[in-house]
């Protein structure tokens, strides 16, 4: 094999344009290193600190250890095996020993390259480049991923997908970019006169990050890790913590109490700490190419994310807003396109983190055009609507009740039992009231608008032009009270957009509105 | 203007769907009623185990008990004659168009240029009555159009009719 894999590699003879390049041979070094540094707590426990190794403290250690060598034989095989290689019209790799696979994207398929690298890349100069194309990610199979390349050749790939224009890299004004991040940052930059700015970092974002379920788990997972690491020293936290907190004396309640506010605490700020990571230095960008033009974000303190989302694939834009921070104006931004998944654990499709209403919308005024349609005003739906939620929330109640009836009265189960039961009334009656109020749906200029949702109120624009089925829907319950489900369908983002309970005089008028052309020959005038 | 303009010039309530023209099968009332008995015998059958073997459970599954028998006899008796009365569907000119369900009743259209695929499929009951299922799909994951019921040859050649409109349309259907 060549030594020289970083300057194109093998060249396929009858292909004279374009060649076949590698990857970088540093992602073996720097997946090394890795396990070298998850073993050196045990290394320094049991050199420095006299700790006498023991299997059952160490064994996760001699798991990674294990994993370590075994992986770097791997990426040394893939490193060896992959090759990847651009033509006018297709993106291939070739990788695999044993099951040799072929796989080529075409150009035009592409919607999204997401050049990712965690700090242990970025020290060594890598990248590891994404690229998204639809049918891949419907289909659950992997996507077209190389991992890694050298930070120069990823960038060349991502210029030549993108088609970007060509332009000089030191030609505007970097002021606003800090040392550390010039390199990964001037081409964006530099490109500035088509480059427009959408958003960028503001700290006090980091006040929306904070709460959420995920605090608890996080402290959760902070904690275990703390005590597991401790462990390994021979220091046991909870006798340690006992020093502060006599746990024997507190009993169930205390220590629940404890747990909920010191846990919510720790995790809020491990939250906290944790966006700073993950979205220093965040910016939303357009950036205009020869053809088309691309969302992009970049983000990330230590590891470092870009993510270009071809516009002309992009249908929609959604934010959700939660219940219990609605005070605040707290917002979650999604687009709608094809060929992200949203089941991606760092949320491609996330183009803002979470964040206030306002920032939120003015940025969907940017992407979706001015006005944007997440804004206006949209009509409360027809008082039966609320009617079918207090009726649900009764009889989830009462099936509730239903179930306990026979055991509490049998006195298998203590009375309280029936009493929770019952206190679920009054709450659901209050959600149902808090569901009807989020309703909302409307026809604004080339969008569809939709608005539902009990804990977590969610807003969609989908353009008109993308929605591929309509569905109305209608229960026996809904009959009686005259109205009707509209869902539209399309490829992008959660595939199903719903409308609940529109007017069923309006809704066949909504859903010929919704999508254009769609329904027209089905429809009749009624006597 | 183009069309869906001049529906709003319109009064909203002098339009609706008209329903599809054709109907399923009879013998789709059989499948329907066939395939509730077997899967909500198998859940009963569980559900009364677990009331015989373990004790202890029994105070809490009465309830449950009288729920699911009562819902299979409706299953099994009421579901398939009501379904027979609102399943219809129409292949039109520009889209396929279906109406179906029971408690809550759905009503379908997807487009022609939209198709990516088109199966007539069967499964074991079906096969047993000479029945299909046309199935459609489009890029929406959820957007795909399921015609149940449909004699075999009619399932059939329905698809094949679909399957070149499919290719006739243009661009990559998302």
């Amino acid at each position: 094999m060549s030594a020289d894999i970083s300057h194109g590699g093998v060249a396929e003879p009858n292909e004279d344009v374009d060649q076949w390049r590698g990857l970088s041979i540093r992602v073996v070094l720097v997946d090394f290193v890795k396990s070298l540094v998850t073993l050196s707590p045990a290394v320094i426990a049991v050199l420095v600190f006299d700790v006498e190794p023991k299997f059952n403290t160490m064994w996760p250690f001699l798991v990674f250890g294990a994993w370590g060598v075994l992986s770097a034989v791997a990426d040394i095989i893939r490193w060896l095996f992959t090759r990847y290689r651009i033509t006018e019209t297709e993106v291939e790799r070739r990788t695999g020993v044993i099951v040799r696979k072929h796989r080529s994207v075409r150009r035009d398929r592409i919607r999204s390259i997401d050049t990712h690298a965690k700090l242990r890349h970025r020290l060594a100069g890598l990248r590891i480049v994404t690229i998204g194309a639809g049918q891949q990610t419907n289909a659950g199979e992997a996507a077209f991923v190389l991992d890694s390349l050298a930070r120069r050749d990823a960038e060349l790939l991502r210029q030549e997908l993108l088609r970007e224009r060509a332009s000089s890299p030191f030609d505007a004004d970097l002021s606003y970019v800090p040392d550390g991040e010039a390199c990964d940052l001037s081409d964006g930059a530099a490109q500035s006169h088509h480059v427009e700015v959408f958003a960028r970092f503001r700290p006090h974002w980091v006040l929306y990050n904070m709460f959420s379920v995920w605090a608890y788990l996080s402290a959760a997972g902070l904690l275990w890790g703390a005590y597991w690491l401790a462990s390994t020293f021979g220091v046991n936290l909870i006798v340690v913590s006992s020093r502060w907190v006599n746990w024997d004396q507190q009993g169930w309640v205390g220590i629940t109490i404890i747990g909920l506010i010191g846990g919510g605490l720790f995790g809020a700020l491990s939250m906290g700490v944790n966006f700073f990571l993950g979205y220093w230095n965040f910016e939303l960008t357009r950036v205009h190419t020869e053809t088309t033009s691309f969302l992009r974000t970049r983000r990330g303190l230590l590891s470092t994310r870009e993510v270009s989302r071809d516009e002309s694939r992009v249908r929609g834009l959604s934010i959700s807003e939660p219940l219990l921070w609605r005070w605040i104006t707290m917002t979650d931004t999604n687009l709608m396109t094809t060929g992200l998944s949203i089941w991606d654990w760092e949320q491609p499709s996330a183009i803002l983190p979470r964040g206030p209403r306002g920032i939120a919308l003015d940025v969907s005024a940017r992407v979706l055009g001015d006005p944007s349609p997440l804004a206006v005003l949209l009509p409360r739906h027809p008082r039966a609507a609320l009617r079918r939620r207090l009726w649900w929330a009764t009889a989830v109640t009462g099936i509730t009740i239903g179930l306990v009836a026979v055991p509490v009265a049998t006195q298998t189960t203590p009375q309280w039992v029936l009493w929770l039961a019952l206190a679920l009334w009054p709450l659901a009656l209050l959600l149902a009231l808090v569901a009807y109020r989020a309703l909302g749906h409307a026809i604004v200029g080339d969008y569809v608008v939709m608005r539902s949702g009990t804990m977590n109120r969610t807003t969609s624009a989908l353009r008109r032009d993308s929605v591929s089925t309509i569905a109305i829907r209608q229960s026996v319950l809904q009959r009686r009270l005259d109205v009707c489900t509209v869902a539209t369908m399309t490829s992008a983002g959660w595939s199903t957009y719903e409308a609940p309970d529109v007017a069923a005089d309006e809704a066949t008028v909504f859903a010929s509105r919704a999508a254009p052309g769609l329904v027209e020959e089905f429809l009749v005038t009624r006597p | 203007m183009n069309s869906h303009d001049d529906l709003t010039n319109n009064t909203n309530d002098l339009l609706s769907l008209r329903l599809p023209k054709l109907r399923v099968e009879r013998r789709a009332m059989l499948w329907w009623a066939m395939r509730s008995a077997i899967i909500g015998g198998l859940i009963l059958g569980a559900v009364v185990t677990g009331y015989v073997l373990y004790e202890p459970a029994q105070v809490w599954l009465v309830v449950p008990l009288i729920v699911i028998g009562l819902t299979l006899i409706v299953k099994v008796l009421v579901e398939p004659v009501w379904r027979y009365s609102v399943h219809r569907w129409e292949i039109g000119q520009f889209a396929s168009y279906a109406t179906s369900g029971w408690l809550v009743r759905e009503w379908r259209v997807s487009p022609m240029s939209r198709i990516q695929t088109v199966d007539a499929v069967r499964g074991p009951l079906e096969q047993l009555l000479g029945l299909a299922t046309l199935r459609i799909t489009t890029a929406s994951s959820y957007g795909a159009v399921k015609i149940v019921g449909l004699d075999y040859t009619v399932a059939q050649e329905a698809a094949s009719r679909l399957a070149v409109v499919a290719e006739v349309a243009e661009g990559d259907a998302t």
